[in-house]
């Protein structure tokens, strides 16, 4: 059987090796370069990170802590809830000095970090990869901080494969727009997209990136609409929200299971309202779903149907992180609670920064003549 | 009902015959079904060639489908002991198979196959895997190879 001496290399074709790899959480994929110079080439490919991107079969939900501006620590929220013996990670920035100022997570898009030191840098780090670009924001007109920003988000725009920072604010007597270009490391102003001024409180400053817009909620308990700019077209749009949400009260705005979701805490039901909506863009599709918990955050959907949620950083008793797992049908599946040296104490909150996102490999736009190389730039 | 059960003939890449009732292939196969639809098999002389699926993949594959249609109700626990003792095969086997279920596009085999796979490379060292999959030439320079084991021991 001259069959038993062959490899798997030798015996399957090509798109079949990469269709196996394809299916395999991405954060064990590094290991999986070692094997072979095969699986090496199949796996360093930038389309190959693309389709595993794309591809959900073994999207790995990574949510970031950062605390104090100098720790950063790394939870895989499928994995955090298989077995007793899952390890919160600390990761190392990606530069080596300690920040002058306080850094933030500013928000995440297929796989990168965006990490934001007021008043003057932006981070973008792939904590999978090591890579990471540090943009001094040699921005021009804008010398705002983000707690006085309007809105702010960080997204993706495929037609011009670049990543965009998205900030508007409010000067003297009118409001401005910016657009920051990682790839052409220039800012664009686009004040004119602004339709009508935005009400100075109207809106949550802290957009989320999906399907190639950034997306705001409401800020003011009316709940009308979300706000959409789209990075292709560079202009702002609404989708309108279920009426059952309509002056109901503050909301959180959250990106589940790739898709936009509200929830909202009913105190006297003790439960939480969770408005999915399950079709981008299609207001027939929003969908309620009722979680038996009055202090509920969710994060992310896992196994397509579970909603784990983080017990709210405030939770008492300190030092402890906290995640549980429902699913849909409002049953609670798991708990997952960890000691760990996080002071997720009362008077660390405003130091606490956190996002969920969606590990990737993918190369920044920017990178592609280093090929993942690590570089730890000193600030 | 009386009606004969309607069967179709699939011929493995040793020439061998093998009747199968038409539904369990139509109903997993997609290729099977395009065929089917589109009036290109015709029930009094056709024989659908395998040429790369050899006789013993071949019947696994129908084994697979047909007892796929016809225990579909069963709890979903038996159903999964019963695709585990059907994947209970050497990783040549495997292949073969992997690589049947991608020519007819039989998509519920393909996902078992594919998570069989994962499951075998899932927690494993490199060098676990390369003895799994029996990859011996990996391809790289002995420099290479020896700066990957310097500078991630753990993954070895």
């Amino acid at each position: 059987m001259e069959k038993k001496q062959k490899s798997i290399n030798d015996i399957l074709p090509l798109d079949l090796i990469q269709r196996i790899l394809l299916r395999i959480p991405v954060k064990h994929l590094g290991r999986l370069k070692c094997v072979s110079k095969l699986w090496h080439s199949l796996i360093s490919d930038p389309d190959f990170a693309e389709s595993h991107l794309h591809l959900s079969f073994a999207p790995t939900h990574a949510c970031i802590y950062i605390k104090n501006s100098t720790e950063a620590y790394l939870v895989h929220l499928d994995e955090a809830f298989n077995g007793d013996n899952y390890q919160v990670k600390e990761l190392s920035f990606p530069f080596k000095k300690k920040p002058i100022s306080e850094f933030r997570v500013m928000g995440s898009c297929r796989g990168f970090v965006l990490l934001h030191q007021e008043p003057y840098y932006f981070v973008v780090w792939n904590p999978l990869t090591g890579f990471s670009n540090i943009v001094h924001r040699s921005m021009g007109r804008s010398s705002y901080f983000l707690d006085n920003a309007i809105l702010y988000g960080f997204g993706y725009d495929a037609s011009r494969d670049d990543y965009l920072v998205v900030v508007a604010w409010q000067a003297c007597d009118c409001q401005l727009l910016d657009c920051f270009s990682f790839k052409t490391n220039s800012c664009i102003s686009l004040d004119a997209a602004l339709l009508k001024p935005l009400g100075l409180t109207e809106w949550r400053s802290c957009g989320l990136f999906l399907n190639g817009s950034i997306h705001w909620s409401s800020s003011s308990g009316m709940n009308e609409a979300l706000l959409v700019f789209d990075l292709k077209e560079r202009s702002f749009s609404k989708i309108s929200l279920p009426e059952q949400l309509i002056m109901r009260g503050p909301t959180t705005f959250v990106i589940l299971g790739g898709c936009l979701a509200l929830y909202c805490h009913y105190y006297r039901e003790r439960k939480t309202h969770i408005w999915v909506m399950k079709e981008y863009k299609v207001h027939s599709s929003w969908t309620l779903y009722v979680i038996p918990c009055l202090e509920f955050e969710p994060l992310c959907i896992s196994n397509g149907s579970d909603i784990i949620e983080v017990d709210p950083i405030l939770s008492v008793p300190a030092r402890l992180l906290k995640f549980a797992k429902y699913n849909i049908r409002e049953e609670l599946l798991q708990r997952f609670t960890r000691p760990t040296t996080l002071p997720f104490g009362h008077y660390c909150f405003h130091y606490v920064s956190y996002t969920v996102y969606t590990e990737s490999l993918l190369l920044f736009p920017s990178d592609s003549k280093h090929k993942n190389k690590k570089n730890n730039i000193v600030i | 009902m009386g009606s004969p059960v309607k069967k179709i003939m699939l011929c493995s890449s040793e020439k061998e015959i093998f009747s199968v009732e038409e539904q369990v292939m139509v109903q997993h196969s997609v290729i099977i079904n395009n065929m089917i639809e589109d009036g290109s098999y015709n029930h009094e002389e056709s024989k659908i060639p395998l040429d790369c699926v050899d006789s013993k993949t071949l019947k696994k594959v129908i084994d697979y489908c047909t007892h796929h249609t016809h225990h579909h109700n069963d709890n979903q626990e038996d159903l999964e002991a019963w695709d585990a003792q059907f994947l209970n095969v050497d990783s040549n086997g495997l292949y073969d198979l992997l690589m049947a279920a991608n020519y007819l596009e039989i998509r519920n085999l393909l996902d078992l196959i594919y998570g069989t796979i994962k499951n075998m490379i899932k927690g494993k060292k490199i060098d676990e895997i390369r003895r799994i999959f029996n990859i011996k030439d990996h391809g790289f320079t002995p420099e290479e190879e020896e700066q990957n084991r310097k500078e991630y021991p753990h993954f070895y």
